[in-house]
């Protein structure tokens, strides 16, 4: 049988996590879930250790990509086949898990993420992350509908690879970029968005700047490095 | 260029050769990151001494006034000295990021074999 975990970066989500954990046990009792908290300065490490979950803690905050490093090294030692995050906000539903792990399971792609906006979708494309979506698509040659999406399942050989380079700072659009150069399939699947259960989104207009001028950056450079080593798992 | 500046010149790099022997010296900076500062030193010492090189530069690159060069040098060993140094910060930073990661993960395996050990 397959044994899959179940990704849950957290920075300051001491009001959401309880809920999230909630919904995914009802969901999916079968997965282990692993809360990785992100250097959380609110009470989101008073409550995690009670949720009966497993949990890394990071000691500063490192971002999301770090976060998913250490818990992609962490399946990948306890023999996990498969992974999906989703994040501890609320913004993702446990609804969509069967649908990303789907094509994940079956070896039909390496990584499934969750588009808020494929066809028939209610979700409004604003116009930056059109135009972001079409500059990923031309350079990455894949047809890419959510550049920002932080719903995604990773199968065996993704885990492997970005349990060392998930890249860091504002990850996803850099994202696409790495699993194109690294060959690594992708497969888009339709989710239902839903604004995150409560407190406010971490990005401001400044940190907006430097993730869009991380993305450019990324935009050049990534099509241009090597492609990575697999990790061999170490136990 | 006078013989002022020159005297001045080579006092300068003789007393950044010693800050740094010294740094070495007392452990405040280590024998890797002291080469960049040595080498920067021993090039000033040379450029102070042998003025006949500055001028041989300077009419290489068209520059009128040798001490013009100096200066220009003197900017671009600063410049090389910073964007080695941004190398260095980014290196460590990476190093940082990692070894936060690894601790995590390391006590998350440490607190399951506790509690393994608890329910034997």
């Amino acid at each position: 049988m397959k044994r899959i975990l179940c990704l849950i970066p957290a920075h300051n989500e001491a009001a959401n996590l309880t809920a999230v954990v909630a919904e995914v046990r009802s969901r999916r009792p079968d997965l282990d879930i692993l809360v990785v908290d992100d250097g959380s300065t609110d009470r989101t490490m008073a409550i995690v250790p009670r949720l009966g979950v497993r949990w890394l803690q990071l000691t500063d905050r490192l971002g999301i990509g770090s976060a998913m490093r250490a818990g992609l090294r962490y399946a990948l030692r306890q023999g996990y086949d498969a992974a999906i995050r989703i994040d501890g906000d609320g913004q993702h539903r446990a609804d969509d898990i069967d649908a990303l792990l789907t094509p994940v399971s079956a070896s039909h792609a390496d990584i499934a993420i969750g588009t808020r906006y494929h066809q028939g979708g209610a979700a409004r494309k604003p116009r930056a992350i059109s135009a972001l979506a079409r500059l990923l698509s031309a350079r990455t040659g894949r047809h890419v509908t959510d550049p920002t999406s932080g719903f995604y399942a990773l199968g065996p050989r993704a885990i492997r690879i970005l349990a060392e380079h998930h890249p860091t700072g504002y990850p996803e659009p850099e994202l696409r970029l790495f699993l194109r150069r690294n060959a690594l399939s992708v497969v888009e699947v339709g989710v239902r968005p839903r604004a995150r259960f409560m407190g406010h989104t971490t990005l401001t207009t400044g940190r907006l700047a430097t993730a869009a001028a991380r993305v450019l950056l990324a935009l050049v450079i990534v099509p241009l490095r090597p492609p990575e080593r697999e990790t061999a798992a170490h136990v | 260029m006078s013989d002022r500046i020159q005297m001045e010149l080579l006092a300068s790099s003789v007393l950044l050769l010693f800050v740094v022997l010294e740094l070495v010296r007392r452990r405040k900076l280590t024998e890797e990151y002291s080469f960049l500062w040595i080498l920067a030193a021993l090039a000033l010492l040379v450029v102070s001494m042998r003025q006949d090189m500055l001028r041989l530069a300077a009419r290489w690159i068209g520059v009128s006034d040798p001490p013009a060069v100096l200066l220009a040098v003197l900017i671009a060993t600063v410049f090389i000295a910073s964007l080695c140094l941004s190398v260095i910060v980014s290196r460590q930073r990476q190093q940082i990021e990692r070894l936060i990661e690894e601790t995590a993960i390391l006590s998350a395996e440490l607190r399951d074999l506790r509690a393994v050990h608890a329910t034997k």
